[in-house]
């Protein structure tokens, strides 16, 4: 009931002209933060980094003084406990009180909880903060999560990038597209590795690979069964196949995240390592976890980007609560903050245009890591394929490589 | 035990028993059939097992982890059982003894990043001798850890296993009359090695059965170890599961259903085999056993056992004594064999986890492992009743099912009965998590006192009763007290299970409740050496803790209280003196 009552009042205030919609989103958002006073908001998200979890815990405290609503950190090792609990609970007939609030994830595990109807919403387009700082039409990767129609029942959080290192003390120059990458393999067999699928980052490098490879990437914006799938991937198994034979360990086993490849490139087991974060080496470096000689570069041709979101279950107890989470965490000081390399170093989600001066101004005065390349260095964003890909992508690199 | 209804209470454990097992079941069986409500199954059909059974994967996975759990296991018994032929009641032996507790008490993931880190390319063994003496520069292109074959994934399980059957093995001396067999057969000329492979091992064999099982089933089922140093192109069918498990596509979880009660299945079929195996062998050597030689040429099986047992044991040791030195380590690149900057910052960021986690980790700890023993003794004070009234020993049906949960792969069954809990709305709770520990404790903490208990020379207890009959005094103040040893030896083991379960906490208590261990895994997530390093020790610190004191306390106690008694009564002298 309640539900559909928001839902219906956000139909509402979309059809409404302009000047109402103002008033009455404010009106509405007041009702929220009223009813959200007092609430505990079950935050589950991914708990593998220090600084992720630090923030994390910075927003809770600002939270906590802003709008007295308690955020709980539930760590996660994959975000796909998190999807499993509501399944768990939508099997045993829980449908409100449910035991999350408010999960970080996107692409395919948006895509169940969508098409699973185990997701709240929608509510991220009459968030405060969103109306005034996120400009749409910025990034496909705002309204497309991995080709799936966000349709606001997730709220974008962050942007990443694929972006690669290398240490200048044993690499001068290093290859900047795939084909460069196999010459260099072949040139220093053992040297070259990429994450197992179907960990992200290892679907990823497919995609990135796919991406360059095939010579039919429209295709790749469509769903992966509504195409040729052998003719369109048929270049990208032969390159790998290349790769394969000259790559770390034969081939024969694969490093499990980009935590792995960066304690293997501080090994120099490896040459090149990838990451999703494009503060991840300078983080590194100052941990101690990397040496101070390397650093990030992309591809010339560009790599693959996305945006991560913030998403409230369907039988959340607190979804009020999780609103101004969400809402928090898209305002300009808890983005600034989240993109300070020391800090997380995670792209903003919002439009610089739509900034007020002074804000600018803090975004501007960002330090950067010795390792972090600038917004201008990062060149080209290269957009997700339809998320069926990455399924689609999985089976068959299993198929062929791990049996 | 003086206990009125012990029959009563011994039914209703078991009825509080089969129920979650039950559940679980159900809830792991239907979705295999395609029966799976929440995303809309409402039939039930085969297509789960046609999708299985069609992965080439499955096929890849299977045969990997039928070689590791089949192979490990063996190794296992092989190298235990030489270290024990060869050590038994030899002092320097107690030393090594002493030493199995730290191996049993750390959690499995911990050792396992020890492994990789010592064996791995780049690791501590090839720094050690590079570049002087291999050239190496930077780390060969080998392949020594997670290889395809799953040796290293072979030598992580023996290296968690052996020292546990050692231990068991180790508990039931007393019960087979070791000592004494092991004189008479001397004065008779026997070897050493000769006696135990004739005499002792097929006497131990049956009673150690049951922890064998519990090494092969966890063998065939092991997801942590298995993640971090076993192959990954197939990995182990458990792994492959908890991939399909959490995989986004949600009705993938129909033919990881269909998996799960398949690798039930393997399990099941691979104790039958094991047994009828043995049965074989035990034919097969019977002439031998009996031909009355002193000697064997098959001596030499032990012979060599001792010594990869004791290979096997170093590396255990040095790759756990890697681990503290990550945490203090700032830099520490190849071939460096020790840090190259120290520092104790990854210590002090673990810190403040240890305040916040220690009082959960411990509270769940204490009381699952005490209810576990209280609920142990009841059981086995009914089966004592039993063998002596119906002087039949047939197993309990409680016997076999308290060893359900832990012969079960945890993936699909959890799953099972986190709808149970759901739908009693326990879950998240405190008491839930209490609740499905002690479902992993019982086992082994029953296991551990069964044997002691059974064996107790009840005359002691009678004679007391003789003397004065307050059953329950005496029964606390005789038998308990005698029993001590194997009580604490048997609390250890359950606190140490204990506080190395990760996914019965983690479902039970919905992440709501952090422990020592959900931290350490969501940390080894990063695979950060320095934060593994840290909170292993941190983990390990408790159950090692309690494993000392387990072995410290009952050979002082008598004297402890006595001298408390001592200086008690002095003081009541002394205050009638000044009285």
């Amino acid at each position: 009931m309640k539900k559909s009552l928001i839902a219906a009042s956000i139909v509402a205030t979309f059809a409404l002209t302009s000047l109402t919609t103002e008033a009455n989103a404010s009106y509405q958002w007041q009702d929220t933060l009223d009813q959200a006073k007092g609430q505990t908001v079950y935050f589950n998200a991914w708990g593998g980094a220090d600084n992720i979890n630090d923030y994390i815990q910075w927003a809770a405290d600002r939270i906590k003084e802003e709008y007295d609503v308690t955020l709980v950190h539930v760590k996660l090792t994959d975000t796909s406990d998190a999807v499993n609990r509501v399944l768990a609970e939508k099997a045993a007939g829980k449908d409100d009180n449910g035991s999350i609030d408010l999960i970080w994830l996107n692409g395919e595990n948006f895509r169940a909880m969508k098409d699973n109807n185990l997701l709240f919403g929608p509510f991220s387009q009459a968030l405060p903060n969103y109306l005034h700082y996120v400009d749409e039409n910025a990034r496909q990767s705002l309204t497309q999560d991995f080709g799936t129609p966000v349709d606001g029942m997730e709220s974008p959080w962050g942007m990443a990038q694929v972006i690669f290192m290398y240490d200048t003390a044993t690499l001068s120059s290093p290859p900047k597209s795939m084909a460069e990458l196999l010459n260099f393999a072949k040139a220093h067999p053992g040297r070259i590795t990429y994450p197992e699928p179907p960990q992200f980052l290892g679907s990823t490098f497919l995609k990135q690979a796919l991406y360059e490879l095939t010579s039919y990437r429209q295709a790749l914006s469509q769903p992966a069964d509504s195409v040729n799938f052998d003719t369109v991937t048929a270049p990208l198994w032969a390159y790998l196949d290349k790769l394969h034979k000259v790559a770390w360990r034969d081939g024969q086993t694969f490093p499990s995240s980009a935590e792995e490849m960066m304690r293997l490139l501080d090994d120099q087991e490896i040459d090149i390592a990838l990451s999703f974060d494009i503060s991840a080496a300078s983080v590194q470096i100052d941990k101690g976890n990397l040496p101070d000689t390397v650093r990030s570069y992309v591809f010339t041709n560009g790599t693959i980007g996305n945006t991560h979101f913030l998403a409230i279950p369907y039988n959340s107890s607190a979804t009020a609560g999780a609103q101004v989470v969400a809402n928090f965490m898209l305002s300009p000081e808890a983005q600034i903050k989240k993109q300070n390399p020391t800090v997380w170093g995670d792209l903003s989600v919002l439009s610089y245009a739509k900034l007020p001066a002074d804000e600018q101004a803090k975004f501007n005065a960002l330090p950067r890591g010795i390792a972090t390349l600038s917004i201008e260095e990062l060149g080209q964003t290269l957009p997700e394929p339809h998320s069926s890909w990455v399924g689609a992508l999985e089976t068959e690199w299993r198929k062929r490589y791990a049996q | 035990m003086p206990l009125k209804h012990a029959k009563w209470i011994t039914g209703i454990i078991t009825l509080l028993l089969i129920f979650p097992i039950v559940i679980g079941l159900v809830g792991t069986l239907l979705p295999a059939f395609a029966y799976f409500p929440p995303l809309g199954e409402y039939t039930v059909s085969l297509a789960p097992w046609r999708n299985l059974l069609s992965q080439g994967e499955f096929y890849a996975s299977l045969k990997l982890t039928l070689i590791t759990g089949i192979v490990a296991p063996l190794l296992a018994l092989w190298l235990a059982l030489s270290l024990l032929a060869w050590g038994y009641q030899r002092p320097f032996f107690r030393k090594i003894e002493a030493l199995l507790s730290p191996i049993l008490a750390i959690p499995h993931a911990a050792i396992a990043i020890g492994l990789l880190f010592l064996l791995s390319p780049s690791g501590w063994l090839v720094r050690l001798f590079s570049p002087w003496l291999t050239g190496f520069d930077r780390p060969p292109n080998w392949i020594t850890v997670q290889d395809p074959y799953g040796i290293s994934l072979i030598l992580a399980l023996v290296i968690k296993e052996m020292p546990y059957l050692l231990f068991v093995m180790l508990a039931t001396m007393k019960s087979i009359k070791a000592r004494e067999s092991l004189q008479v057969g001397q004065t008779l000329g026997y070897s050493r090695f000769t006696l135990w492979r004739k005499v002792l091992i097929p006497q131990l064999y049956p009673i150690i059965r049951l922890p064998i099982f519990i090494v092969i089933a966890f063998s065939l089922t092991v997801v942590d170890l298995a993640l971090v140093i076993g192959p990954n192109t197939p990995s182990t069918l458990a792994v492959t599961l908890l991939r399909w498990f959490n995989d986004p596509d949600l009705t993938m979880r129909l033919m990881a259903s269909a998996g799960a009660i398949s690798l039930m299945l393997v399990i099941v079929l691979v104790l039958a085999s094991w047994e009828v195996a043995h049965l074989l062998f035990r034919q097969l050597t019977r002439a031998e056993r009996s031909n009355g030689k002193r000697f064997g040429l098959t001596d030499n099986i032990l012979r060599l056992g001792v010594v990869l047992g004791l290979f096997t044991l170093l590396n255990a040791f040095v790759a756990l004594a890697l681990l503290p030195i990550w945490s203090l380590a700032r830099r520490w690149r190849f071939p460096d064999a020790l840090p190259s900057q120290w520092t104790w910052d990854n210590i002090e960021r673990a810190t403040p986890l240890l305040m916040k986690l220690t009082t959960n980790t411990l509270t769940i700890a204490f009381i699952a492992t005490l209810m576990a023993c209280v609920i142990s003794l009841v059981m086995l004070e009914t089966k004592r009743h039993n063998m002596t009234d119906a002087n039949s020993s047939k197993p309990h049906v409680f016997d076999w099912l308290i060893y359900v949960p832990i012969l079960l792969p945890q993936i699909g069954f959890l799953f099972g009965l986190h709808v149970l809990l759901i739908y009693l709305n326990l879950n998240g709770d405190l008491d839930a998590i209490i609740a499905l520990h002690l479902m992993y404790v019982l086992p082994y903490v029953y296991l551990t006192l069964k044997g002691p208990y059974l064996s107790y020379e009840e005359e002691y207890l009678q004679q007391a009763n003789r003397l004065s009959h307050r059953p329950w005094r005496n029964y606390f103040m005789v038998k308990i007290a005698m029993l001590k040893p194997a009580l604490f030896t048997a609390f250890a083991i359950g606190f140490s299970v204990s506080i190395a379960q990760y996914l019965p906490t983690l479902i039970a208590g919905e992440g709501r409740y952090s422990t020592l261990t959900t931290e350490a895994v969501a940390q080894a997530a990063s695979g950060d050496r320095k934060q593994v390093g840290s909170m292993a020790m941190l983990q390990a610190f408790f159950p090692i803790m309690v494993f000392w004191l387990a072995q410290f306390i009952p050979p002082r106690w008598t004297r402890w209280r006595l001298k408390l008694k001592q200086v008690f009564h002095i003081g009541l002298i002394k205050k009638d003196k000044t009285c």
